[in-house]
């Protein structure tokens, strides 16, 4: 059972409260990173302070995919089925190849090496999309070898689709951390831990992004910070916040939030029919079911 | 002369031939106590990650030992080097948050903590080193590193202020402390402690202590190994916060201030002790 805050009618319409709220893992220092394979039918996560990517099939159980990870945090795949990570640690955006080789894509900006790769996202076209915050900087317990912050600035990167460019397309951010992009993709959505907020950025056709518009602030006294996030086919914004996940129309109204019973991190879409709501806390990864589907991942 | 702008996450560096003050460091999240090891490696505490950190000369930073008995240490404010490249620092608890999720406790204890690198294995460790302490704050050596000089500043209502020496022991522990200093109170409140201090070439301790608001008011002291007070002067600022000998003779002290002003006094009469070897060429990667 789901533990709910109803905000508006139409949140009853997304999310269910009779929908299980399943523990399919615990045990973690601190869990990131879920990501549904399609392919093959599993799902990965982080523990960035336990330097592992781990898996977990429906049915049959967890293992150890790659440890050390070098503190990976957010994971996701491009079209071809490669696994693209959030460097952490390695302060990079690194690809894990057919052969298991790893192929580093990003690492340095105009020279400087970039702060700690924080949450990534592949468009259509194959460009990847990465939050730049300066964590595995500063953090108690998640360091990078090398601790500098070289960049004055903690914005969001793009990875043209044939990897020759690395472009800033945001800025503006203090401490960017989960990013989406709407359906069609005309919009990305990057939030703010620092700020507490969901800003909004016009895609232009370049792949460049539009000055910010403000599309949430985050509200409650709960423990919890913006995140992770994710949006489902309809363009509501799944985001972590106070109390767990706060689930916001495509106008930027607060629909409600499903409470989650430890400090949530992160969500993905996953299952077959992309339903399931997987998340990632502290020291759990739960699953939960809602009835429109997310955005699938490649 | 280096100094922290620590609000600022910054180190700058006055150069005392031209005047100017440039930028050295910069993004270096509230780092404090600063000190150049024997052989001219810089390390830095850093407040908000719970670290003491190198500062490598290609502009890069490294992190040392964190963990103290498997836990995460508390927040480190100061720090003396000593002739075997040992770092002695001071790891009281703060009222500010560190950076991050809040998901390691602080220790139960706040002390003096050494860390000590294993050459050969290039591995840092921590040693827990004071056990009677709860508001470690600033640190020095005698020339000799035969003792070690500890201010306990609790500048709260009632808070314990005192100068402390503890004899180094040949095991590697320390001996009971003698306290050669105590600040009081007066009608206005406390009397600011130490905030931090040095030693001089002599092994006399300089001090910097008070604040306008009580007692005589913002003061470089300087005290004997024995802790006669042998130098008082007041300081024309609030606050002095830390100090440091400096310029090529070693006979000027520098003074930080609370409000972020650096102030240098010249031939101050004493000398600052010069490190036994020059900066070496070392090489970072």
């Amino acid at each position: 059972m789901l533990e709910l805050d109803r905000v508006t009618p139409a949140f009853a319409r997304l999310v269910s409260a009779d929908a299980p709220l399943d523990r399919i893992y615990h045990g973690l220092s601190f869990g990131e990173g879920p990501l549904w394979n399609r392919r093959d039918g599993t799902f990965l996560w982080v523990d960035i302070v336990g330097d592992t990517i781990h898996r977990w099939k429906p049915g049959v159980g967890a293992e150890v995919f790659i440890r050390p990870s070098n503190k990976a945090n957010g994971l996701t795949f491009d079209k071809e089925g490669r696994l693209c990570v959030a460097g952490w640690a390695s302060r990079s955006v690194w690809r894990v190849e057919p052969d298991g080789s790893v192929t580093t894509l990003a690492s340095h900006y105009q020279g400087k090496r970039i702060n700690s790769p924080n949450d990534i996202v592949v468009r259509s076209d194959g460009s990847i999309y990465f939050t730049d915050s300066p964590g595995a900087l500063y953090n108690v317990g998640m360091a990078a070898e090398d601790l500098q912050q070289y960049l004055d600035f903690q914005g969001v990167f793009r990875i043209s689709p044939d990897g020759a460019r690395l472009d800033a397309v945001i800025a503006d951010t203090v401490y960017p951390n989960g990013l989406a992009f709407t359906p069609d993709e005309s919009v990305l959505y990057v939030n703010d831990t620092r700020l507490g907020e969901i800003r909004a950025y016009d895609m232009r056709p370049d792949g460049s992004c539009g000055p910010k518009r403000l599309f949430h602030k985050l509200a409650g006294s709960e423990p919890g910070i913006a995140d992770g996030m994710k949006v489902d086919r309809e363009g509501n914004v799944y985001c972590t916040g106070p109390g767990g996940i706060h689930v916001i129309g495509s106008d930027g109204e607060l629909l409600g939030r499903i409470r989650i019973p430890d400090h949530c991190t992160n969500m993905a879409w996953g299952d077959p029919d992309w339903r399931s709501l997987y998340i990632t806390t502290y020291s759990s990864v739960f699953r939960t079911r809602v009835n429109v589907p997310g955005v699938p991942v490649w | 002369m280096l100094f922290s702008a620590i609000t600022e996450g910054r180190i700058l560096r006055y150069e005392p031939a031209s005047g100017n003050v440039t930028e050295f460091r910069k993004h270096t999240n509230r780092t404090n106590g600063l000190a150049f090891a024997p052989e001219g490696a810089l390390y830095g505490c850093q407040e908000s990650s719970r670290r003491v950190i190198h500062f490598a000369d290609d502009g890069s930073s490294a992190t040392t030992a964190f963990l103290l008995d498997g836990r995460y240490h508390n927040q480190p404010n100061n720090l003396a080097i000593d002739l075997q490249g040992r770092i002695w620092f001071s790891d009281p608890w703060s009222e500010l948050r560190a950076s991050g999720p809040q998901i390691f406790a602080a220790l139960e204890h706040a002390s003096v903590l050494r860390l000590e690198l294993d050459s050969f294995r290039k591995l840092w460790s921590i040693r827990r080193m004071t056990y009677d302490t709860v508001a470690p704050r600033a640190v020095a050596l005698s020339p000799d590193d035969s003792t070690l000089y500890v201010a306990e500043t609790d500048n709260s209502p009632f808070g314990r202020r005192e100068l402390r020496a503890y004899p180094i022991l040949p095991d590697n522990t320390l001996g009971p402390h003698t306290v050669l200093h105590t600040f009081g109170r007066d009608y206005r409140g406390e009397h600011r402690g130490i905030e931090g201090m040095c030693t001089d070439s002599e092994g006399n301790i300089v001090a910097c202590a008070g604040w306008r608001k009580s007692g005589p008011g913002p003061l470089v002291c300087v005290f004997s190994p024995g802790g006669a007070i042998i130098e008082s002067h007041r300081v024309p600022f609030d606050q002095p916060v830390n100090c440091a000998f400096g310029d090529a003779d070693l006979g000027s002290l520098y003074v930080t201030t609370a409000g972020g002003e650096l102030y240098r006094v010249r031939n101050c009469g004493r000398q600052g002790r010069v490190l036994p070897t020059a900066k070496s060429s070392r090489s970072a990667q």
